[in-house]
């Protein structure tokens, strides 16, 4: 039951992350490490807002997200799509990139541990096990995201532009699909999945200035597994990571430090095995 | 003339690729270029359509050497030469590229769907699915099969009929005939005549000689990045040089 719940938690979560991050690889061919780091800044936030300054936690998530959204859009335009051709650049610069709002969150918040209040307090037991009725809610809300990104991804016009143009840019400018306005776009999709991962999170989780990280190499660990590029791919994966991980803790209690090699620990066996992940397009040569 | 072409140079660093070629497409005909491997056939219609500006532009973003681009591109009376890519598909020019290409992981009514991008109306954009449905009832049949799943036969179809949703005044299509069995070369051929019949320009690149003579209106001969001869396929055929050294047969 254990395995259960935290499976699902951490598994909608990294399907969050995963997906924000394929939805802007595929597109752009961009890998954005400072991706986890918008997810911190959202967290950091809602702490600001609603425990330092008072406001309405609800209100300051929105806030959080919509700032964080914007903040990625600029750091998009000024930063990434200069160098957008060029991925040793975009690597090096979204690293700098998140070493910066590293240092920055230290400097502001210093390295102590930050929490958040959850929205709604109490409990329930299933099967003997402590069930958060703030668990649920995050779930509940994560699953509904993901569900409407899929409706956004599957039956819309923009989905079906940011899905051909995933799989052979050159073809769909062919069909009139203008690279850079979709990019741009899905950035902004993309960053805000992170910075919303990052509020609904915020109370379920213990804020440092580090916590981008872990979820950074999970996250890649499920993108490589699901495929690059593959939006079932990521959302596949995010859950057979989520469970593992749940599993691990769970089964060998005083394994419980080993949770991060196991995620490294599939990356690299799919790597030897099975370059190309689970749902992943063994990419062609462009011409 | 529909599409003109006045004196095209594409060299990818150092090598010519298209050598000064000029050349022109009137409304209602099917013209093809022929020539051997690596004359720059693909290469022209990638010039036409976008695609080479398209690379040169990501070339240099990236800093991996250049491309050159020389010459004027004009279709239905407007240059298109300094068009982007995505836009040109707009003004009513469309290119079904080599190899098919058709998004592999999209359904074949997606796929379909994606190739009526630009228009708006929802009505419109059914009106010609109908249409292709018609022309293509394979298609019809395998709408909701992903695409990568299909056939060769099926996915040269497909790229024709994605092709055809733009409701282009110009169509061009890249080598359909490659990879496929003498049957379903007949079969793509005669869509393509299909095509011709209902009042579609062509430009159609392709390596099957002598089918493509017996169709076309006129031909130009390529061969390494210059047109070395142009006229009917009755024409070409009768001179001996032309016949044994370029299209050989």
């Amino acid at each position: 039951m254990n395995i259960l719940i935290s499976g699902l938690i951490t598994g909608s979560m990294l399907a969050l992350l995963a997906i924000g991050f394929s939805l802007i690889f595929g597109v752009a061919r961009i890998i954005n490490i400072a991706h986890t780091a918008f997810y911190m800044l959202a967290a950091y936030s809602i702490y600001y807002l609603s425990v330092r300054s008072g406001v309405n936690p609800l209100l300051s998530m929105l806030v959080a997200v919509v700032a964080v959204t914007v903040l990625g859009l600029l750091v998009y335009l000024f930063l990434i799509d200069p160098i957008r051709e060029h991925e040793g650049a975009v690597l090096i610069a979204t690293i700098a990139l998140a070493m910066v709002f590293q240092e920055v969150v230290l400097l502001t918040f210093t390295g102590d541990y930050r929490t958040v209040d959850f929205l709604i307090t109490g409990f329930f037991t299933v099967g003997g096990v402590k069930v958060f009725y703030q668990q649920m809610l995050t779930f509940g809300v994560v699953l509904l995201t993901l569900v409407a990104l899929w409706l956004l991804l599957m039956k819309t016009k923009l989905g079906l532009a940011i899905r051909s143009m995933a799989e052979d840019r050159e073809v769909a400018n062919l069909m009139g699909m203008n690279e850079s306005r979709l990019a741009m776009i899905t950035m902004g999709i993309s960053v805000a999945l992170a910075g919303f991962t990052g509020a609904v999170l915020a109370p379920l989780t213990v804020l440092n200035p580090y916590m981008w990280m872990e979820p950074l190499i999970i996250m890649m660990a499920v993108v490589v597994l699901g495929g690059m590029g593959s939006i079932k791919g990521s959302f596949v994966a995010a859950f057979i990571l989520g469970f593992t991980e749940a599993a691990v803790v769970f089964l060998i209690p005083k394994g419980a430090f080993l949770r991060g090699s196991v995620a490294l620990t599939i990356m690299i066996l799919v790597l030897l095995i099975r370059p190309e992940g689970l749902f992943g397009v063994a990419f062609e040569e462009e011409r | 003339m529909l599409l003109e072409i006045d004196h095209l140079v594409v060299r990818y660093e150092k090598a010519v690729l298209i050598n000064d070629i000029s050349l022109g497409v009137d409304k209602g005909e099917l013209v093809s270029l022929v020539g051997p491997n690596g004359a720059g056939k693909s290469t022209t219609l990638r010039a036409i359509t976008g695609l080479v500006a398209w690379e040169r532009e990501i070339k240099r973003r990236s800093t991996q050497g250049d491309i050159l681009l020389e010459g004027r591109v004009t279709f239905d009376g407007e240059r298109i030469d300094d068009v982007p890519a995505h836009e040109i598909v707009k003004r009513g020019l469309v290119l079904c590229p080599e190899r098919r290409r058709p998004f592999r992981e999209l359904t074949v009514s997606e796929n379909l769907w994606a190739g009526a991008y630009l228009e708006k109306d929802k009505r419109r954009s059914k009106e010609r699915l109908e249409k292709v449905y018609d022309l293509f009832p394979v298609l019809k049949d395998r709408s909701r099969q992903i695409s990568g799943t299909l056939s060769g036969g099926e996915q040269q179809m497909l790229a024709i009929g994605r092709a055809l949703m733009s409701e282009p005044k110009l169509l061009c299509i890249d080598e359909p005939s490659t990879g496929l069995s003498p049957l379903l070369r007949q079969e793509v051929f005669d869509k393509i005549m299909q095509l011709k019949g209902m009042g579609i320009t062509i430009l159609l690149v392709e390596q099957e000689v002598s089918t493509v003579f017996k169709m076309t209106t006129r031909n130009y001969v390529l061969s390494s990045g210059k047109i070395i001869a142009q006229g009917s396929g009755e024409e070409l055929m009768e001179n001996e040089v032309i016949r044994k050294t370029y299209l050989g047969l």
